[in-house]
């Protein structure tokens, strides 16, 4: 991670993720309208804005999960389109969701290998390897995000709120092509002191050299940790602010539409 | 992340509860076997526990073994097959005939009876997965297929006397004490054990049972491994097709009939949830036991045979009521079956109850009242 971090310092200004011209329509329904996004190397965006503004729909897209119905897409640079979520994650950008899509039965370190599971070839089969998954699990948590679970056998299903969007976040930073970190909400289902060690984890990812994007609604915990603030209002981009150099008043009004900015970073 | 900063390395030792809550899938079953074995040695000692009817439950629950293990796969993935008897019958038919008829040797003719029942359980899966028919419906309808084939095919025909293959499947003695069935059982069971901890196939059965859109969006083809799961299925009943062919040395279309119920039965009561994600194979193969025993008690008493029904179907809501009571978190206020009783709102279901049961006396007063002579039907 080390390496990348350097890299991109060396690069200067040049943006990590960039989306052009992002239009989506869902039928008759513009989702998206001319939206333009660019996040940079080690910094928090945020993305606010009322209901139905279009964040959703404009991670959804960064992630793979929608294919735009006009736009481009650049990852380093470099033009990228993708099929699937899989492909976003194989570019290197992954998400977490509000539902974290966890699986409850598994343990949080399958959890963090479900879906690409390090195996050992015993007579001529792959089988998994429970033993390795288990201790890289409890390396990523610990290293990476600063965690340590009480037991690491117990079900997922038994942890709290925190705990298993700490597994989530594990799960996407594990990969060591992460480049974007996507979070939709993640502060939403959480009591004030597991909100606060989440907001702490955002930021040493950033200290890591990861572009994070946060989705969220509570304008405190934006202007806790993110760098800049892009807002959206009904499917368009009605400005990005710096955090520094703005106020929760100014993002509100034009959340809400009473004021408008073209400032842009 | 709450025992993050200030807790040392060292991972804390878990609760006895915790400890336990892997196990209470086997613990539970076992408990009622010893239960069973309790209640036997005090009223029928003798005769339950000789060498001869001990092995004879082994011999049936052996025939179960296979089918449980794999309808454990089915039912974490959330899914369920109900066409497995119909499965076992068709492709133990088809086995006979290719021997019977055709002069197959043996080993191919039981090969290929595997074969008809992995293409089996392909179709269930294909139907499940591809035409989006729900799994209830979809294997009920197969069962019908696949059991009017197996008449169609075998038009009343009994076909007995098998190669010693088969009879070896079926009812041989391996070891000295363990029957051949038995072995094979239970080597099927610790395959499906390893499956399940050591393959991607087990990781993902439980994770699709968990969380299916989870599983869908980490990239795992979840109608792949479900279709997997169907063929195993097919693949375990033509396996115990061809052990109650060789059991009974004979095999008929209309063989093998509720093995669906009981099979489920049994891996329910091993404590596999209906609702997906928890597995025990270790419950599954106390389950069958369980029930091999209780239906052995049964006959050992001397109860007439058609209370087993009655038995297994108790059986089966006895076990899933206690596990989703089990499962329940929060049981403060309740008050257990108690507080059920009297809370306020059955008190229309009560009133329902008694209109029902009232109607009920009500129609058998005036049946009895108004009754003429009696003309027995024979």
């Amino acid at each position: 991670m080390t390496a990348t971090t350097l890299k991109t310092a060396a690069e200067g200004k040049q943006p990590v993720v960039s989306m052009r011209g992002i239009t989506k329509r869902f039928g008759g329904v513009v989702a998206l309208d001319e939206v333009d996004l660019d996040a940079y190397g080690g910094e928090v965006l945020a993305i606010v804005g009322d209901n139905g503004a279009g964040k959703s729909t404009l991670i959804k897209i960064l992630t793979g999960v929608y294919q735009p119905t006009k736009g481009t897409l650049e990852l380093d640079g470099k033009p990228f389109s993708m099929a699937s979520h899989s492909d976003a994650i194989a570019a290197g950008v992954d998400a977490v969701y509000q539902n974290l899509a966890i699986a409850d039965h598994l343990t949080p370190a399958e959890n963090l290998f479900l879906g690409s599971e390090l195996t050992r070839s015993v007579l001529g089969f792959k089988v998994l390897d429970n033993k390795r998954m288990r201790k890289e699990a409890v390396d990523t948590l610990n290293n990476r995000l600063g965690v340590q679970l009480k037991s690491m056998d117990v079900l997922t299903e038994s942890l709290s709120g925190g705990q298993r969007q700490a597994v989530a976040i594990a799960r996407a930073v594990r990969h060591d092509t992460l480049r974007v970190l996507v979070m939709d909400e993640p502060t939403a289902a959480l009591g004030p002191q597991e909100t606060a060690r989440t907001l702490q984890l955002i930021k040493s990812l950033r200290d890591q050299g990861l572009t994070v994007i946060v989705i969220s609604h509570s304008l405190d915990d934006v202007f806790e940790i993110s760098d800049r603030i892009h807002v959206q209002r009904r499917g368009r981009c009605v400005g990005v602010v710096t955090t520094a150099q703005t106020n929760n008043e100014e993002v509100l009004s034009m959340i809400v539409g009473a004021k408008t900015t073209d400032q842009e970073h | 992340m709450s025992a993050t900063q200030t807790s040392p390395a060292t991972n804390a030792r878990p609760t006895m509860g915790q400890r336990l809550e892997p196990y209470v899938s086997f613990i539970g079953p076992m408990a009622m076997i010893i239960a069973i074995l309790l209640f036997m040695a005090i009223v029928e000692p003798a005769r339950y526990f000789r060498a001869s009817n001990l092995n004879q439950i082994l011999l049936d629950a052996a025939l179960y073994m296979p089918m449980a293990m794999a309808m454990t796969f089915v039912i974490t993935q959330r899914g369920i097959d109900l066409s497995i008897g119909s499965v076992a019958a068709l492709s133990g038919i088809c086995m006979a005939f290719l021997i019977k008829q055709y002069g197959f040797s043996a080993p191919v003719a039981a090969l290929i009876a595997l074969a008809l029942g992995a293409m089996m359980g392909l179709i269930n899966g294909l139907v499940i997965t591809r035409l989006k028919v729900p799994d209830l419906i979809g294997t009920l309808a197969m069962d019908l297929v696949y059991r009017g084939i197996a008449l169609v095919i075998a038009k009343g025909l009994v076909l007995a006397r098998f190669p010693d293959l088969i009879t070896e499947i079926g009812r041989g003695q391996a070891l000295i004490y363990l029957p051949t069935p038995v072995v094979i059982g239970l080597i099927t069971m610790v395959i499906g054990y390893v499956v399940l901890t050591r393959t991607h196939f087990g990781r993902y059965t439980i994770s699709i049972g968990s969380n299916p859109e989870a599983s869908d969006m980490t990239g795992i083809d979840v109608d792949r491994h479900r279709i997997y799961a169907y063929v195993f299925m097919g693949t375990m009943a033509a396996l115990a097709g061809i052990m109650l062919t060789g059991k009974l040395n004979a095999i008929q279309a209309t063989s093998a009939p509720y093995f669906n119920l009981h099979v489920i039965a049994a891996v329910v009561v091993g404590g596999t949830s209906l609702f997906g994600g928890r597995a025990s194979i270790l419950g599954s193969l106390a389950g069958v036991l369980l029930l091999s025993m209780m239906i052995n008690a049964l006959v050992t008493l001397r109860i007439e045979f058609f209370w087993q029904s009655v038995a297994s179907g108790a059986v089966i809501i006895f076990s899933v009521a206690l596990y989703t009571w089990l499962q329940k978190k929060d049981r403060d206020g309740s008050a257990g079956l108690a507080g059920l009783l009297s809370n306020p709102r059955m008190s229309k279901t009560y009133r329902l109850a008694a209109v029902v049961l009232a109607v009920l006396a009500l129609l058998l007063i005036v049946g009895w009242m108004t009754a003429g002579d009696v003309k027995p039907s024979g």
